[in-house]
């Protein structure tokens, strides 16, 4: 066994794969792709399901002219079909020191995540770019396509990362900007920044499908401080003092609820969709029943 | 209050406050990240080292607890009308039935508490005499009024296995009362039998009654025969049962500490149950009965007996000739015995003397010598006058009267079971005394002494009564030669009462006696004058008695051993008895019931279960579970999933 498919079979088996490949990430915006794949484009073109008529301008397909509607209405008229072509499926991992956090690890949980959803790209043909987003920067990985491409992807998601800073909206906007080819966008992160909707809306403006894993470790879902606690942010080394009890954890899920709520709103708003992940999810259950059932892949 | 200093204490309010207000040194707890924290916590940066107070659940119970401790720890007390008077002699019971212990009883607990109770009772500036009352009178404390030095002192009593004999306690709670009016007697028994004084005490007397269970068996009685000739001893046990409900138990022998017998025996309620069993070997020089499993008193499931290993006395059977009385004298080790007809009877003697193996017991069975021996002898159906007594005429269907148990001719013999057909007459001479009698009075069996001689005699002939047929009849016979032939100097019974002091005859070069008792203690006592009075024992046991003395030959040598044992049915009988008999021994004051006296009636405890409590919420508080960790207890995820839709 080669140290790539060492890397594969860390992330998954298989029988999940095969699994995998029974799905595809939603595309619910129809998309303009470079070559002929597996989706619907607004692309005008040749296939077999009707789209559209159009009045005949010179150099059309004459194969394409309806007849049928010359014979009616003596004008010509040519048939649009939908045209299938690829989409770029972008997966984006939040890297901050943030997501080096938790029982799991969210960013362990982050790069399986990424790694099933990019996988469900090459499946179906598409390109696909993952990238980490940390240290103010993000580093994509060169587009790939294919199933054949899936080891070279799990060794560029499973690489250690030694991200230092945070920077989630500077490195999603350098993302932004450079991306090319449009299609489902898929971040993957705490989004525990003061920049977070900025980030946000940078990549909801990218016109791509915007989704969201808002992934957050059991103990950040369900705190439990101590009476004498001085919490240490591992990210950017502030400290704040609590005094762990009942009404203080209370407050703290009701600002978390009301947290996840913002992005929800921001997020739909744009069109996108939002989901919030614990860290000890099952992958199986995360993309077979919570990403299904958020239309997220399909 | 009784300690008002104790409220002190309550500093301690202002300092735990104090405690909540310092600010603590924290714990560092690395987090992925601050970022929704810090929306919450507004005091991030408040460096004093002091905070302001914020209501806390925990806080609250401390407070509370310490508040608490410190008002139970000043005693606080309601002022209560006393019923006892202001001098209180309280007797504990400690005899063997209250060692009584079965199921959720436990009698002595039972007793302490209650008599700490009646020392909760004392009127105010009241003293009190504790008494420890077994046998004799144990004064613990002696007319205190420091009711933790009595309640100390209480916690200390504990049960013996001493058969119980009020007589002391009460001659002493009298001598007290007597010097002050105003004194109520408080005796705290089970009223099982206890043995009473005959004559009142001069105050009123309480009866604090402890004790429900009656569900106990006894050996009562245990005692070793040596078959004659035979290469085996014979056991004579009695079990009783005094319970109400009929009981098997498994009864097991041991010989020098090896089981060689055990058999189940059914007692009816209120009976008793008796065994000769023959499988004993004749080497064994102890013998140990036990009932195996368990009842409500302990002491007297085991029983000891010692094999005497002692010279035979040369025996004498004058008479026609009776095979039940020789039978039953050759079964006694201490016999050897012979037999001859009247007329060879005096020819014998000499013939004995002249030998240098003279006898030293006759038994006449049927006949009357001219001339008594000088011998201890035994008079059976006499016929004609003698060193006895005077011979009348005939009793036809002669009852048998009430007999002494305490009586050592009778020890183990139950008689009344016993027929006798016909039995004589007979006006004893001066020196014997009846062992049993007729309801009118004449007697049956008589021993003594007559002109020095040990002299015993039985009233009837042995072939006109069922008593031969009778286990009773051995016991009888071995009892009246040990009458007859008392054990020599300086030799110990084989068998004693808990609780019985003897004195014994020893050689005066003897300084001192060694008593080991068989569970390994040991005590010394001197020998005065050749006498040692050796005390009661306290437990059921073998006791051996080794000589100290500066000559090497008696140094170490064993004196003797003896079997201490309970049997007393008094004691084994645990069901509490009838106060009634306890509390009339009291006199009743001339000018009615005694005047309330005031008294405290304490409520420190109640604090103190109330203080457990709230410690108890207190800690629960402190590690109360948080929402989290329930779920994982049961196995739910966290809950927001993704299928949240926002």
């Amino acid at each position: 066994m080669t140290v790539a498919e060492t890397e594969r079979s860390r992330l998954f088996d298989e029988t999940f794969l095969r699994r995998l490949e029974q799905l595809e990430l939603a595309s619910r915006r129809l998309t303009a792709g470079r070559m002929k794949g597996e989706r619907r484009s607004v692309r005008r073109g040749q296939s077999v399901e009707f789209a559209d008529y159009r009045t005949y301008a010179t150099g059309d397909d004459l194969r394409q002219l309806d007849w049928n509607a010359y014979a009616r209405l003596e004008r010509l008229f040519v048939k649009l079909f939908v045209e299938e072509e690829d989409v770029t499926v972008h997966v984006l991992v939040d890297a901050s020191r943030s997501m080096d956090y938790g029982e799991p690890n969210k960013l362990d949980a982050a790069r399986r995540a990424a790694a099933a959803l990019a996988y469900l790209g090459l499946a179906s043909m598409d390109r696909v770019s993952v990238a980490f987003l940390g240290d103010g920067t993000a580093s994509p990985m060169r587009p790939l396509r294919g199933k054949r491409r899936a080891t070279e992807l799990f060794t560029f998601l499973t690489e250690p990362r030694h991200e230092r800073l945070t920077g989630l909206a500077s490195a999603a906007r350098a993302y932004a900007s450079r991306m090319r080819g449009t299609g489902p966008l898929v971040l993957i992160s705490d989004l525990m920044d003061p920049g977070y909707l900025d980030a946000l809306r940078d990549l909801a403006g990218t016109r791509s499908q915007l989704s969201v894993l808002h992934l957050l470790a059991p103990e950040e879902l369900e705190p439990e401080v101590a009476p004498d606690a001085r919490l240490v942010d591992q990210e950017t080394g502030q400290q704040v003092e609590v005094s762990g009890d009942d009404d203080l954890v209370d407050r703290y899920r009701a600002r978390l609820e009301e947290w996840s709520e913002e992005i929800g709103s921001f997020v739909s708003r744009r069109g996108g969709a939002y989901v919030r992940v614990p860290s000890d999810i099952d992958l199986a259950d995360l993309l077979f029943d919570v990403l299904r059932r958020r239309r997220v892949v399909e | 209050m009784i300690v008002p200093l104790a409220l002190i204490g309550l500093i301690s309010l202002p300092v735990i406050v104090a405690f909540y207000m310092l600010r603590l040194r924290r714990r560092d707890v690395p987090v992925g990240s601050t970022f929704l924290w810090q929306q919450l916590i507004r005091d991030v940066e408040a460096n004093a080292p002091w905070q302001r107070l914020r209501f806390s659940w925990l806080l609250l119970v401390q407070l509370l607890i310490a508040a608490i401790v410190v008002v139970a720890a000043a005693r606080p007390f309601t002022p209560v009308q006393s019923d006892l008077a202001a001098n209180v002699v309280l007797i504990v019971d400690t005899s063997a039935s209250m060692a009584t212990s079965i199921g959720g009883e436990d009698r002595i607990a039972l007793a302490r508490d209650r008599a700490a109770e009646v020392v909760g009772r004392l009127p105010e500036g009241g003293t009190v005499t504790v008494v420890a009352a077994a046998d004799s009178a144990n004064v613990l404390v002696s007319e205190t009024d420091d009711r933790d030095a009595a309640l100390e002192a209480i916690d200390g009593i504990t049960a013996t296995q001493i058969p119980g004999d009020l007589t002391d306690a009460f001659a002493l709670a009298s001598a007290l009362a007597a010097k002050d009016s105003d004194s109520t007697i408080v005796v705290v028994t089970d009223a099982a039998g206890d043995e009473l004084p005959a004559l009142g005490v001069g105050a009123p007397v309480q009866v604090e009654r402890v004790g429900e269970t009656d569900a106990n068996q006894a050996i009562a009685a245990l005692s070793a025969v040596r078959r004659s000739g035979g290469a085996q001893l014979d056991l004579f046990v009695a079990v009783s049962n005094p319970s109400g409900a009929e009981a098997t138990r498994r009864l097991e022998v041991y010989a020098d500490g090896e089981l060689v017998d055990a058999r189940d025996m059914t007692i009816p309620a209120g009976q008793r149950a008796e065994a000769l069993i023959g499988s004993v070997p004749a080497a064994a020089r102890t013998l140990e009965a036990r009932l195996a499993g368990s009842d409500a008193l302990a002491t007297d499931d085991r029983a000891v007996a010692v094999v005497p290993a002692e010279e035979a006395t040369r025996a004498l059977v004058v008479g026609p000739g009776n095979a039940y009385l020789e039978n039953a004298l050759a079964l006694l080790p201490r016999l050897e015995l012979f037999a001859v007809g009247i007329e060879g009877y005096e020819d014998a003697l000499a013939d004995a003397e002249e030998d240098g193996t003279p006898y030293g017991f006759v038994v006449f069975d049927g006949v009357v010598p001219d001339e008594a021996p000088a011998v201890p002898a035994l008079y059976v159906d006499p016929r004609d006058d003698g060193a006895f007594g005077t011979v009348g005429g005939r009793i036809d269907s002669p009852g048998i009267d009430r007999t002494d148990p305490n009586d050592p001719i009778l020890r183990f013999v139950d008689l009344t079971t016993v027929h006798i057909g016909r039995a004589r007459s007979i006006e004893l001479a001066d020196g014997l005394d009846p062992v049993v009698s007729t309801p009118a009075g004449a007697p049956l069996v008589a021993a003594g002494s007559v002109a020095g001689t040990p002299t015993a005699v039985i009233a009837f002939d042995l072939d006109e009564s069922d008593l031969p047929l009778q286990v009773a009849f051995p016991l009888l016979m071995s009892n009246l030669v040990d009458a007859l032939l008392p054990v020599g100097e300086g030799i110990l019974p084989s068998s004693m009462k808990l609780g019985e002091p003897i004195r014994v005859r020893v050689d005066p070069a003897i300084e001192r006696v060694t008593v080991h008792d068989d569970d390994g203690t040991e005590r010394e006592v001197p020998v005065i004058g050749g006498e040692l009075t050796l005390p009661g024992a306290d437990r059921v046991g073998l006791r051996e008695l080794v000589a100290v003395s500066t000559d090497p030959e008696l140094d170490g040598k064993v004196l003797g051993t003896t079997a201490v044992n309970l049997f007393s049915n008094d004691e084994s009988d645990v069901t509490p008895g009838d106060p009634t008999r306890i509390t009339d021994m009291g006199r009743v004051p001339d000018d009615g019931p005694t005047a309330a006296q005031p008294a405290r009636a304490e409520w420190w405890w109640p604090l103190a279960i109330a203080a457990l409590a709230l410690l108890a919420v207190e800690w629960l508080l402190f590690h109360r579970p948080t929402r989290r960790s329930i779920g994982r207890a049961f196995g739910r995820r966290p809950q927001p999933l993704g299928g949240r839709a926002r």
